[in-house]
């Protein structure tokens, strides 16, 4: 199974803003879990478009047009 | 208050305009990619904006560099003096070089080099910078990621509506709230790192208190120089910014503002200096990602990286070594 290029790069993303809490000041760490919260929601979102897009265009015979 | 300390605080409101020219550039780019104004009309909307911040914006980011980057007691003309050399020798260099760098962050290494050439590496204090240096890494990412989602969102409110021409109209009305929008937050944190370096001056002088708030004539002046220097704004960083990394339409380009300034209104509010010029560059990029990847030119954001990435130590090194004779003097 292959995921999107858009994904793993929002999935990057999160975990910078992860490794980035240990270095942040105590009272801005919230915001790194917010934003890797974030950015995992956008990775999980575009990684299923992905695989659905992927089947669908497996299931639609040659030819056919999905809209 | 003296002549050297005049003269001082002059160079600094320098840096200001300079900022203005280099940095505040930014404010406008995408408005003018996207022709939603002719570049004379953002440059003036830009400029007002930036000085309006005033009313709006407290002065912690002022607070954290007069008071939380360099022990307080180190500064003295001559550091300061030094530090503003190096800080405006870098924003000349890049701007030359056309790279859109942070004034923000040259200005905390060149008061950092500065003074650790006076009174060596435990002259800085390490909480303040380590938050603005988390931060450089932070801000790009919280503009890429509420850029994506506000374009996102864009995307989702309006599929279904059919007139495209009307919808693309109402997008570039909006667009002038957002640049508006940017710019406030512009002059807020841009404006206060210059307040900070004349409030560490008046400490260090004896002018003021050491836990004095920024006078209302430093606050008016560097919003003033800021608001100047953005109206004389340099076009080269303008067009890398507003094309060179992705091509914008009214509605990227507003969600592009909107998130950069939701960003620097929260890292006003919170007193952590950050550089616009990342904030909306990653801003740019969020929303250029919402297409494909292959939408934003990495080479060019690669280029910017770069810029940021050697800002700190280059005006930390042109500063320590502006400080040197004074201290051969000394």
């Amino acid at each position: 199974m292959r995921i999107s290029r858009r994904a793993l790069f929002f999935l990057g993303v999160a975990l910078v803003f992860v490794l980035m809490i240990a270095p942040t000041p105590a009272e801005f760490r919230w915001l790194n879990l917010v934003m890797a919260g974030l950015a995992l929601f956008w990775a999980t979102l575009l990684g299923i478009e992905d695989l659905s897009n992927r089947r669908r265009d497996i299931d639609l015979p040659k030819g056919d047009d999905p809209d | 208050m003296g002549l050297t300390v005049v003269l001082i605080i002059a160079v600094a409101l320098a840096f200001d305009f300079f900022n203005g020219f280099h940095d505040a550039a930014n404010s406008i780019a995408t408005v003018v990619s996207t022709r939603v104004l002719s570049p004379r009309q953002a440059v003036v909307w830009a400029a007002f904006f930036n000085f309006a911040a005033f009313l709006i914006f407290g002065t912690a980011v002022a607070a954290t560099i007069a008071k939380d980057v360099v022990d307080p007691a180190i500064f003295d003309n001559q550091v300061i003096f030094a530090g503003l050399i190096g800080a405006i020798a870098w924003d000349v260099i890049t701007w030359y070089a056309g790279l859109p760098t942070s004034s923000s962050h040259a200005l905390v290494g060149g008061m950092a080099g500065a003074a650790v050439a006076k009174a060596g590496w435990g002259s800085l204090i390490v909480t303040g910078l380590q938050k603005i240096i988390v931060f450089i890494v932070l801000s790009p990412l919280i503009g890429l990621l509420l850029g994506f989602t506000i374009m996102v969102s864009v995307y989702w409110m309006f599929h279904r509506n059919q007139r495209v021409d009307r919808l693309n109209r109402g997008f570039r009305h909006m667009q002038l709230v957002s640049a508006a929008a940017f710019s406030l937050g512009h002059g807020a944190n841009d404006a206060q790192k210059t307040m900070g370096i004349i409030l560490a001056l008046l400490i260090a002088n004896k002018q003021v208190p050491v836990d004095s708030g920024v006078p209302l004539w430093v606050v008016l002046s560097a919003h003033t120089a800021i608001g100047l220097g953005t109206l004389f704004g340099g076009w080269r960083i303008v067009h890398t910014m507003g094309s060179k990394i992705t091509k914008l339409t009214p509605a990227s380009g507003m969600s592009a503002e909107l998130a950069a300034a939701a960003t620097l209104f929260f890292t006003a509010h919170a007193g952590i200096p950050v550089s616009t010029t990342h904030t909306i560059t990653g801003a740019i990029v969020g929303a250029g990602t919402t297409q494909r990847l292959s939408a934003v030119r990495w080479g060019v954001a690669g280029r910017v990286v770069w810029a940021w990435v050697l800002t700190i130590p280059g005006a930390f090194i042109v500063s320590y070594f502006a400080f040197l004779p004074f201290k051969g003097l000394g």
